[in-house]
């Protein structure tokens, strides 16, 4: 059996690394004192992971762990229970059970949505710009290696992020968009600005960047996003 | 919800989630509920602060209290605070984003005297006035606690009031105090309060103390210019650790830490008396708690973290008397849930390789043991209990355990030290090796041989020994690095710069507070971190100040000279010391107090407690 549970990673804790964040799931889950699957060996691990990892400083309404069992559960009052050993940053949205054998989430996620509230001049022509990017056939991105020492690899950012509709809000223009997870990658929310600021002009103050992934799901065969939980357990 | 730095401040720092809390087991009061409040500084970085023992029990005492919020905050890393001073934005609070300035205390520890400089950074980010005299009563008060405070003077400047001995019922007792001040209505202003809380035994007040100089610039007195101001503070001690609170639910942090597993303290205090250990002198005597209680502490701190790592700490945990059945006890009750239990040193005997093998039944990492000295005639100076039998027959044991690779701790500097007794350190090293080749009939154990330099502290035997200087340390290590160019053993030593200033801040007296604010002016932080270190900064801060290092460091004292921090006592005698002193000389051994004869050192009477020990004392509940 395995438990799948959709998670938060609100604004306090936006600065926690992806393994941070893995480390603090772990933690709560001994202290909740779930029957968790461990791996044989001298150095057991815990049987468990994360649909997608999240970059440092984005926020999400939609991360997903996914926890191999060793008994069954009830799912509500467990999840009341890890819900208390969770830090304040990390609320409990959703849960469900799956067969073992169950595709990983991770192989699942086709796709993720974003809101990016973002400093923009007032005087400048964003709407111009985001349907110049909006009609565009091809959009390049020299995408850094990670670990590539300055080393980067050419991505076609249409590919990932087709479409985007913006707003202003104030000083700020506010995002959103739909980006594509495929078996090969996929592109941080972030780089979509630096794509905007240095190939659209849009004048960015791109380090300020407010980030938060809304959503995580699947993705059929006609494009159709499909819900990575069964709808078992709603917090 | 916590008042944060801007998301461009922290995207473009190293390791960003050590400034913004959060994590499981902070406590955050609300302002109603909140009629004191102090925030624990630590003077370092984050992944050290949050491994610190006493703050975890003084956060959960204080905590505990109605009316009492304690926070914490630790020192910015260097890119840190220069986002934080081109933005003009303060150090706060971990728990409330509050700046340090509106608190009504921010309590410093001082773990080692290259930390004091960051002490000075963190009051100026938090917008409080550096020198003691500068605050008014907007201002909260500074306090600060641990173990440097045996000789608080080079920060006498700085520091409103400090804590002596241990923290666990004179916190709660200082609270008091304020809240009933505060209930009066503040009367008098900060310098009242000073008055009543030097009532409280165990506060040092330095502003209530004038110091006079000779003429050669030794100490000729120190005097209380107020009448409440006792001649003597004496530290403060639990006199017994099973009557105690002891933090069962820590913060647990996001991010990995120095010392990231559950730390279980089974006792404190350590009276092996080795004549060069600060801590082994003045945190007598032993106490420990019981195997019962520990063993219920354990229990609830894994309930409570999550952690699957228990470290059993104390000044030399192989020494806890009932240790044997309460690490197979820990196994036992843990093992199904993956909790690993894990000691911090070993005792140079086979009954440690033992317990380390019980408690690493699997993972070989290699073993560590400290010999400190290299001939037995240095070990009898510094009373190191420990025979060349006794070392091989521990590496014999880790040998036949399977262990192959060894660490060796050593100590260079050491009072009387000659050129034989660091060749010997050498000869050590290889013998270990051999022993390896006898009981295994293969080469090529790893040794490695870890060399650190003696400072002198106050309140040691040695508090009259000149530190060797730095020309001398050099000449001691490279004659050992030659001595050591041997296949297989490894050296490690570092360039003992840092070790100067440490042993000149160490028996410093107060002129050096200008030292240390001219520093710290010039650019000083993070000294413990070498790649922050100066030398050439602290000699010259120093020297503009008209004082020498050599007076503070190098120098032998005379048996009759006051020291500069004799008006706060551990409460081992100034005769006992000296004894000491005097037997080192003649290669004479003192045994442990603890199962031989009392050595007179003067802390029981004097504090009126006495020796805990389980075994000796026929509660060996451990045993079934």
């Amino acid at each position: 059996m395995k438990l799948r549970i959709k998670i938060t990673k609100d604004a306090g804790i936006r600065f926690i690394s992806h393994l941070e964040y893995v480390r603090t799931i772990e933690r709560a889950i001994r202290r909740a004192k779930l029957p968790v699957a461990y791996s044989e060996g001298f150095n057991p691990h815990m049987k468990f992971s994360l649909a997608s990892a999240l970059g440092v400083g984005v926020t999400s309404e939609a991360e997903f762990v996914e926890i191999e069992l060793a008994e069954e559960i009830d799912l509500p009052s467990t999840m009341i229970k890890l819900a208390v050993n969770l830090p304040t940053g990390i609320r409990i949205l959703a849960a469900d059970l799956a067969d073992t054998k169950a595709d990983k989430l991770m192989a699942q996620a086709g796709g993720a949505d974003y809101k990016v509230v973002v400093p923009c001049r007032e005087d400048c022509n964003w709407q111009a710009a985001v349907d110049r990017f909006n009609e565009a056939e091809s959009v390049l991105f020299q995408k850094p290696i990670p670990k590539g020492r300055g080393m980067t690899k050419e991505i076609e950012v249409k590919s990932f992020i087709d479409h985007l509709e913006a707003e202003r809000a104030g000083d700020n223009l506010q995002l959103t968009f739909s980006c594509k997870i495929t078996p090969t990658g996929s592109m941080k929310a972030a780089e979509l600005l630096l794509v905007l600021r240095d190939s659209f002009e849009l004048p960015l103050l791109v380090e300020k960047a407010d980030i938060l992934r809304t959503d995580l799901y699947a993705v059929d065969k006609d494009g159709k996003k499909m819900p990575l939980l069964k709808p078992e357990y709603i917090a | 919800m916590t008042k944060q730095f801007p998301i461009d401040i922290l995207s473009q720092v190293q390791k960003p989630a050590r400034y913004t809390g959060g994590e499981f087991g902070s406590i955050i009061k609300t302002a109603e509920d909140t009629k004191v409040s102090i925030v624990l500084a630590f003077p370092d970085v984050y992944e050290v602060g949050m491994s610190y023992l006493g703050f975890k029990i003084l956060y959960h005492i204080l905590n505990k209290e109605e009316g009492v919020a304690a926070e914490r905050v630790y020192a910015p890393w260097v890119d840190m605070e220069a986002k934080m001073r081109e933005n003009a934005l303060p150090l706060t609070s971990q728990e409330t984003g509050k700046t340090l300035r509106d608190f009504d205390f921010v309590g410093f520890t001082l773990q080692y005297e290259l930390s004091y400089t960051n002490i000075l950074n963190m009051l100026d980010l938090g917008q409080i006035p550096l020198f003691s005299k500068e605050r008014t009563d907007e201002d909260p008060f500074v306090i600060a606690g641990g173990p440097c405070v045996y000789n608080p003077e080079p920060l006498a400047d700085f520091v409103d009031f400090f804590i002596i001995g241990e923290g666990e019922e004179i916190i709660v007792e200082l609270m008091d105090a304020y809240k009933q001040w505060q209930s009066e209505g503040l009367p008098g202003g900060r310098s009242e309060f000073l008055q009543r809380v030097v009532r409280i035994d165990g506060i040092y007040v330095p502003s209530f103390y004038d110091v006079e100089y000779l003429p050669d610039g030794k100490v000729a007195k120190v005097k209380a210019n107020n009448p409440m101001a006792p001649a003597v503070v004496k530290k403060r001690v639990v006199k017994d650790m099973n009557t105690i609170s002891f933090p069962t639910a820590p913060i647990v942090p996001f991010g990995e830490i120095v010392h990231d597993r559950i730390m279980l303290e089974v006792f404190r205090g350590c009276t092996r008396g080795c004549r060069f250990c600060h801590a082994g002198m003045v945190y007598r005597p032993v106490r420990e708690r019981k195997p019962e209680l520990l063993k219920q502490l354990a229990r609830e701190l894994v309930d409570n973290t999550g952690y699957n790592e228990i470290s059993l700490v104390s000044l030399s945990t192989a020494d806890y008397s009932c240790l044997a059945p309460l690490i197979h006890d820990l196994i036992t009750e843990l093992k199904e849930e993956k909790v690993s239990i894990s000691l911090p040193s070993l005792r140079v005997d086979s009954f440690s390789v033992d317990l380390a093998k019980e408690v690493q039944a699997v993972r070989k990492s290699g073993l560590t043991f400290a010999p400190e000295a290299g001939s037995q005639r240095m070990r009898n100076v510094i009373n190191k209990g420990v025979t060349e039998e006794d070392l091989m027959n521990a590496v014999g044991a880790a040998f036949e355990s399977g262990w192959s690779t060894v660490k060796l701790y050593f100590m260079i500097g050491l009072p009387g030290e000659t050129d034989e007794d660091i060749l010997a350190i050498a000869e050590l090293a290889k013998a270990v090796q051999y022993k390896y080749f006898q009981v295994t009939g293969h080469r090529g154990a790893k040794v490695t041989v870890s060399v650190s330099s003696f400072v002198p502290k106050p309140y040691t035997p040695f508090q009259w020994k000149g530190q060797d200087t730095i020309e001398e340390i050099r000449r001691k290590q490279m004659l050992l690095k030659d001595a050591l160019k041997v296949k297989n053993i490894t050296y490690q030593y570092h360039d003992s710069v840092t070790s100067v200033i440490e042993g000149v801040f160490a028996r410093g007296d107060r002129r050096l507070g200008k030292a240390l604010y001219l520093a710290w002016q010039r650019g000083a932080k993070f000294d413990g971190w070498s790649e922050h270190f100066s030398y050439s900064r602290w000699l010259e801060a120093i020297s503009d100040c008209g004082l020498d290092k050599a007076f503070y460091a190098n120098r032998d004292r005379d048996i009759d000279e006051i020291f500069p921090w004799e008006h706060i006592q551990p409460a081992v005698s100034r005769a006992f010391l000296w004894n000491e002193y005097q037997k080192s000389l003649r290669e004479e051994l003192t045994e442990d107090c603890r199962h031989g004869k009392c050595s007179g050192c003067g802390v029981c009477p004097n504090l009126d407690v006495k020796i805990i020990d389980w075994k000796e004392q026929g509660h060996d509940e451990a045993k079934n």
